[in-house]
């Protein structure tokens, strides 16, 4: 392994009013080496980062690039010096095929002629394509496909730079274990070129796979770096929260009653789902899980009544209901939590308190008319139950960060009074001291007599919290296993049934 | 540090309160030009023109916090001060059949239908065809731009301008609410607080006023959340139908008369009125007190300009700028907070 | 289901205005047919233009002549193509209201394109030039002459101040302060309304001895005040007058004594303002004149009422009976001017005038 360095930021620091984002912030990265970047959300990998691309003008520090200081513009000028990004939220023109998006700002031309040639920008992916093992075509349209598909895009993108640094923020938060490791393979290569990577992730068990260093930060300031062969995930942990974290799971108390969910051969419209049938317990959380694009969430959808049935008969308690749309099924006592928060969850420009009350705004009239005090009473014990981490309930929701903006949604739901909860992927982009949090809760729920039905791409987090796993495959139901007595392999063995 | 925080701090402040400066300045340089500008019968005069165009702002900011728009706004407001003073008239020349005029609170009946049910065709086509309001009211505006012409030429009119209204009719409309010394405050003045103080309530105290918000916010969390989009949608815009068609009904007796060409550019001023008040096109944000600054501002300007001789030439590049710097000011809101 | 609701509506919508296009145009020829006579309108909401429009389709009607009324609704471009439509359509005759008054292009345009299908034109109310018109052959212009209706609202304005200076002179400094309210900028008429109406005013009065008309704000150099729109609207000086009222008003001892209006439309705007500030309701109040021109149907009762003072008639129904002799005479093949009212003024071989009238009560 070379030890070139490639890349070094020295004593970065930057202030927003009124906060000290980055103190004093170190980080090396060696070529050929793939070196994570870690800490709990807000600790200042981000901020970090765009000081890297100049997102952020930095107040203190230096940069050097192969030994020669930097000091970038914006993005693309980093782009060009050959340092990159692929970013957790993409952000891509979904309208556009997959060759517009990677050479967007510089189109190859024809010769002689202020036209762009589709030809050459056809060859020169499917190129970069090859290279990277990436099955994709070119022309397809970027919102056609999906998540990780465009991801898959991106990194391409990123390799017809030349890149010699690449930044990975979060790459695997909406892959599957399969897609997880096509990136992986590719992740490989680009080290054993040389490239320098960067990785930035929440989760330990790939960073201690893939990552040969490891570089933690806590509360804006350089908290260490380590070899990753000699360091366990507990270790990091500890290094990431300054505390010891002997469980990552809470101890599971809840106890199962009797049937409250009855499923039968639900099939959806205009997806492939088809012929699901289960049942849940009052008290218990169910996981599903399955690869990308099994039906997982599409069977969430269906019942929340988002999608369009084709199919299928739902009953509560014995009695059939018919959760047309949204508002039906919280009437019958339904709460979906979606998974992409930002497109589908959030109000980012309403305050924290419109946030919460928008689901349960019945609960708060008095004569006809809404009333602050019951309105700013159930925010807050929102916000005191969950442990929400905000100025005042008049803030910005888009102004808090991930896992405190999930929090915010499951007040939402929480106030509707529901006794049967769909989360779809509840902790994805939270930090490990939120998703704990949220794990707490979601026991505390079924220890309420609800049933929580959990959508997860984390296998260790279904059968960490979990009583029984619905398995997706295809669209179609592969099986149920309880949680206790299976085993990864048993679920992606049933998972893999009907690819 | 300390200094360069607190310069910060201050800029904040005065792009935060900017409109409300922008006022002030305005107010007090005509005001030392011309010391008359804040004589009484001036500020009766400011607020008397503010009070005209406030029930259509009022409408017209539900669509924008929508996200959408109405460019069909001035139209409804015109095909209603037609319907208003051709039936609240001694002269019978629409409908010559007529013998008496009709009782007021059946005008206002009508025209609150009217204006009601092309509001909800707006929103229908909007919520169910997923149309954008822009188009849908492009649309609306030239059928009921037709329409008008059509019925002004009902009867033995001739497409002429109507007046001629009853003196009960202007009397409820531009009667005196008071009078300070010999300058009478009109009962339109009167009538624009309440319809301030009924859409304050909506917006703040209804669930359709927390859904719109919603809707406008992000549609498809509003549904997931629960909110019946569509009809959300269509209450807005069927909601600001009435108030053009209040709009409407309170300007024929107040200008006097109405015709083809009454309302025309009308919503032009009431979407520039919003959106200086900080109803952003965004979408899910402002506020009433927003739309009121934003009328207030735009008639001072009207007025201000009137007062110091202004070339009217120069009246519309002085609009012009004072919207394009309220927008600038306002997305920095929404640009500054990463 | 969308679908077949979105045809449904559709069809609705086009049923309905068809619907309403036939009982507005009354008895039209039927669609696939061509009209023998295609009339061509600036815009439908012009006041006068629309009782012009009135008159001539009863003309036209009773002289059993098939026709249709097209609104280029102040564009142009749109009135452009819908005559080359109507030639192709295969029409008889083209009645032109020119869009751009005096555009010699756009008039070349029109008569290139009418030669082309050998149709004759007869334009109206809109000028265009001598010069153009007459070097086609089948084509005349009904007018008026264009400067004549502000000539005579300043003359009217000359003689009623000189006759009343007393009272018109309220604050009695011996001068009197006017407003004049402008309709649009760059349109001939209005130039010429708002220039004549106080020239011709101050000529009269300072044959007399009398100082001339001042504009009420003598910081203003423009001397008028413009519909900010262009639509020549009630609105417009309603606001302005209301404006004006709340800083020139006889507490303040420069009260506007006199009110000179582009059109009716605007001068019943100043009116109803007046009457709100309690002028010109009666005989127990103060009168401020106002004039205004076109002599529409309520300003003539506002001056028998004795709240306005003065209009310029411009005579719809001739202007609509010359343009359909004309245009009859060009079906027949006569010649243009042949059987035309002997009251309207002929110039040379190309014109038509309709002449104005004072109307003061």
């Amino acid at each position: 392994m070379s030890n070139e360095v490639l890349l070094r930021m020295e004593h970065i620091s930057k202030s927003f009013p009124g906060v000290k984002a980055l103190d004093d912030v170190e980080l090396t990265v060696k070529a050929g080496t793939v070196h994570a970047l870690m800490g709990e959300n807000g600790a200042g990998k981000s901020t970090l980062m765009k000081c890297l691309f100049g997102i952020y003008h930095k107040d203190e520090g230096q940069i050097f690039l192969n030994g020669q200081e930097v000091d970038f513009k914006d993005s693309k000028d980093a782009l060009e010096h050959g340092v990159a990004m692929v970013h957790q939220e993409l952000n891509q023109a979904l309208k556009r095929n997959v060759m517009d998006n990677m050479w967007l700002g510089r189109f190859p031309m024809m010769d002689k002629l202020p036209f762009v040639s589709e030809k050459q920008m056809y060859e020169k992916t499917m190129e970069v394509f090859k290279d990277l093992n990436i099955d994709v075509n070119p022309k397809t349209i970027m919102s056609e496909m999906p998540v990780s598909q465009r991801q898959m895009v991106e990194i391409a993108k990123a390799v017809s730079y030349n890149s010699k640094i690449i930044v990975f923020d979060e790459p695997t938060s909406s892959l599957t274990e399969v897609e997880v490791e096509h990136l992986f393979r590719i992740i490989n290569s680009l080290r054993d070129r040389g490239c320098g990577i960067i990785y930035i992730s929440h989760k330990m068990d790939e960073i201690l796979r893939i990552s040969d260093e490891v570089t933690i930060m806590r509360d804006g300031k350089y908290i260490a770096t380590k070899d990753s062969k000699n360091i366990t995930m507990n270790e990091i942990i500890k290094l990431m929260v300054g505390r010891e974290i002997t469980n990552v799971y809470p101890p599971k108390t809840n106890t199962i009653g009797e049937k409250l969910l009855e499923v039968k051969n639900l099939s959806a419209e205009y997806s492939k789902l088809s012929d699901v049938s289960f049942v849940g317990y009052k008290g218990e959380v169910l996981g599903v899980a399955g690869l990308d694009g099994s039906g997982r969430t599409e069977l969430l959808e269906n019942i929340f009544g988002i999608a369009t049935r084709k199919s299928g008969e739902i009953y509560v308690d014995g009695k059939q209901v018919t959760n047309k749309n949204p508002r039906e099924s919280i009437k019958n006592g339904f709460a979906m939590l979606t998974e992409e928060r930002r497109a589908t969850g959030i109000f980012g420009v309403r305050d924290i308190q419109a946030n919460s009350t928008i689901s349960s705004l019945k609960k708060y009239l008095n004569h006809g008319f809404l009333d602050n005090k019951k309105l700013s009473e159930a925010t807050q014990w929102g916000i005191d139950t969950l442990k929400t981490k905000t100025p005042s309930q008049k803030t910005p929701i888009r102004s808090l960060s991930g896992g405190n903006q999930q929090k915010v949604i499951v007040t939402r739901w929480l106030l509707t009074d529901p006794t049967i909860l769909l989360l779809d992927e509840p902790t994805r982009g939270i930090d490990v001291g939120a998703k704990y949090e949220i794990y707490e809760l979601i026991l505390k729920l079924a220890n309420e007599g609800k049933l929580v039905i959990v959508v997860s791409s984390e296998m260790p987090e279904l059968l960490g919290i979990c009583d029984r796993i619905l398995v997706m495959s295809g669209g179609r139901l592969a099986g149920e296993v309880d949680a206790k007595n299976t085993t990864q392999e048993e679920i992606m063995t049933l998972a893999a049934k009907y690819v | 540090m300390e200094k360069k925080f607190d310069k910060k701090k201050i800029l904040d402040l005065l792009l935060n309160n900017a409109m409300y400066i922008i006022i002030a300045l305005l107010v007090v340089y005509v005001a030392i030009k011309r010391p008359k500008f804040l004589g009484i019968a001036s500020i009766i005069n400011i607020i008397s023109l503010t009070a005209s165009k406030l029930p259509m702002a009022l409408g017209i900011a539900g669509c924008i916090v929508l996200a959408g728009t109405d460019i069909s706004a001035g139209k409804i407001v015109g095909l209603n001060a037609c319907i208003t003073a051709s039936l609240l008239t001694t002269v019978y020349k629409i409908w010559p059949n007529m013998t008496a005029p009709f009782p007021i609170p059946v005008v206002l009946l009508i025209v609150l239908c009217v204006g009601g049910l092309i509001g909800l065709f707006n929103g229908f086509c909007v919520a169910q065809f997923d149309l954008h309001p822009y188009i849908v009211t492009l649309s609306t505006q030239l059928i009921i731009y037709g329409i008008i012409l059509i019925y002004m030429m009902l009867g033995t009119n001739n497409g002429m301008a109507l007046s001629g209204m009853t003196e009960e009719y202007k009397q409820l409309i531009t009667g005196p609410l008071f009078n300070i010394g010999t300058v009478r405050v009109p009962r339109y003045v009167f009538y624009a607080l309440c319809f301030v103080g009924l859409m304050w309530v909506i917006w703040n105290k209804t669930t359709f006023g927390k859904n719109m918000f919603a809707v406008g916010s992000n549609k498809v969390a509003a549904e997931v959340s629960g909110v019946n989009v569509k009809k959300t949608i269509m209450m807005v815009f069927t909601l600001a139908g009435m108030m053009y068609a209040i709009t409407g009904f309170i300007d024929a007796a107040r200008v006097g008369s109405a015709n083809a060409t009454t309302g025309l550019n009308y919503e032009s001023d009431a979407i520039s009125a919003c959106v200086i008040g900080g109803v952003s096109f965004v979408g899910g944000t402002g506020k009433i007190s927003g739309v009121i600054i934003g009328v207030l501002l735009l008639q001072v300007i009207f007025a201000g300009l009137n007062f110091l001789s202004v070339n009217a030439n120069l009246i519309y590049i002085v609009k012009g700028l004072i919207i394009l710097i309220a927008c600038a000011i306002d997305m920095r809101k929404y640009l500054t907070k990463k | 289901m969308k679908k077949l609701l979105s045809v449904l509506l559709a069809a609705l919508m086009v049923f309905t205005l068809a619907g309403c296009n036939n009982s507005a145009n009354g008895g039209d020829a039927p669609a696939s047919d061509a009209e023998d006579v295609a009339v061509f309108w600036y815009n439908h909401t012009d006041a006068y233009l629309s009782s012009v429009r009135s008159a001539m389709t009863d003309a036209l009607e009773s002289a059993g002549v098939t026709y249709n009324h097209y609104d280029a609704n102040t564009d142009q471009t749109t009135q452009t193509d819908q005559i080359n439509t109507a030639i192709a359509k295969g029409v008889k005759v083209l009645v032109v209201n020119q869009v751009e008054a005096s555009n010699d292009d756009v008039t070349k345009t029109i008569l290139d394109a009418a030669a082309a299908a050998n149709l004759p034109v007869v334009f109206f109310n809109r000028s265009v030039t001598e010069e153009v018109v007459t070097s086609y052959a089948n084509t005349a212009y009904v007018g008026t002459d264009y400067t004549q209706a502000g000539h005579m609202e300043g003359k009217m304005v000359g003689d009623y101040v000189l006759a009343n200076y007393d009272t018109v002179d309220l604050n009695g400094d011996g001068v009197i302060s006017y407003v004049m309210f402008k309709g649009q900028e760059g349109n001939l008429e209005a130039d010429a309304r708002t220039q004549y109406g106080v020239e011709d005013a101050d000529a009269i009065l300072t044959a007399a001895g009398k100082p001339a008309l001042a504009f009420y704000d003598a910081d203003n150099a423009n001397k008028y005040l413009l519909d900010l729109n262009g639509a020549w609207s009630n609105t417009a000086s309603k606001e302005y007058m209301d404006t004006i009222l709340s800083q020139y008003n006889e507490e303040n001892g420069n009260m506007v004594e006199l009110v000179i209006a582009n059109n009716d439309d605007m001068a019943l705007g100043a009116v109803n303002s007046l009457k709100e500030h309690g002028y010109n309701g009666g005989a127990d109040q103060v009168t401020i004149p106002v004039f205004g021109v076109d002599a529409m149907d309520f300003a003539v009762a506002l001056i028998n009422e004795g709240s306005m003072t003065g209009t310029v008639k411009q005579d719809a129904v001739g202007m609509a009976d010359a343009v359909k002799t004309i245009a009859v005479n060009f079906l027949n093949g006569n010649g243009a001017f042949d059987g035309i009212n002997s009251a309207y003024e002929l110039e040379g071989t190309w014109r038509v005038n309709i002449p104005y009238s004072a109307y003061n009560g």
